[in-house]
């Protein structure tokens, strides 16, 4: 993929980001920050379908825009064929193996298989 | 100067005090970017505990829900902010929004590139992360 194209989906991701993570955190002031932190109320945040929605959203964008940027740094300090292929690899590998993760905790909070 | 002289590597393209303000928002634009991937990763993590059941995730809770981890979400609050404003001014900086006309360069060569708009951004995203960081504050400690 050319780089100019990855930088526009690192922006675009930073920006839904930007507007999807203030909605996660106004939910946690929806009622005192601790009390919003109890078991119940989280089971209950994850089983309302389309916040367990933006959860997801906010995970693939957050994982997109991280490990890009991650990326982007590490392509910074040196460069290389095989080096750029590595980090290009590895960054891909993490970013599936956290959005896998990430997901299966959503889904399985989700679905009441606490 | 000798090329090795001119090679300085990380420790030279790190060095806030060459370019000023623009490289001190450089570097920290990266730092809390590592910082917070580091936090999210971290996060995606913590939450998992509650596939666990109930005592999972409330002993998870009390590891976070202290003095420390306060400070830390407090810091991860400033590194937030501070990504979110300096990046929308990357973002537009990259648009050409702000950056000022294209001009000869003439003595002493003032860089038309990074005017006076963009510098105080930088300046207001840290004044903004300050902001949000006291508030921050305010409400894990003011339960």
């Amino acid at each position: 993929m050319r780089e100019s194209i990855v930088m526009k989906v690192h922006y675009g991701t930073a920006l839904g980001s930007v507007v999807l993570v203030a909605v996660h955190i106004l939910f946690r002031l929806t009622m005192d920050f601790s009390e919003s932190l109890q078991y119940e109320n989280v089971v209950a945040n994850y089983q309302f379908i389309p916040y367990a929605i933006l959860l997801e959203l906010v995970l693939i964008l957050l994982s997109v825009h991280g490990f890009n940027g991650l990326r982007v740094i590490l392509l910074e300090l040196k460069q290389g064929r095989s080096y750029e292929k590595a980090v290009t690899y590895g960054c891909l590998a993490a970013m599936a193996g956290l959005i896998a993760y990430g997901s299966k905790t959503i889904l399985m909070t989700s679905m009441g298989m606490t | 100067m000798k090329q090795n002289e001119n090679n300085e590597g990380i420790k030279g393209m790190a060095n806030p005090g060459r370019y000023g303000i623009e490289r001190v928002a450089y570097w920290l634009m990266r730092i809390t970017g590592l910082g917070l991937l580091a936090y999210f990763i971290g996060h995606v993590y913590e939450t998992s505990s509650i596939l666990n059941g109930k005592e999972a995730w409330n002993s998870m809770l009390e590891l976070t829900q202290t003095t420390e981890g306060h400070i830390f979400l407090t810091l991860v609050i400033g590194m937030c902010v501070f990504h979110t404003a300096n990046g929308i001014r990357v973002m537009l900086g990259h648009g050409g929004i702000g950056v000022g006309k294209p001009a000869r360069p003439d003595y002493p060569y003032v860089p038309a590139s990074q005017n006076t708009m963009h510098k105080l951004c930088i300046y207001a995203s840290i004044g903004l992360a300050a902001l949000a960081m006291m508030y921050g504050l305010s409400v894990l400690f003011g339960e």
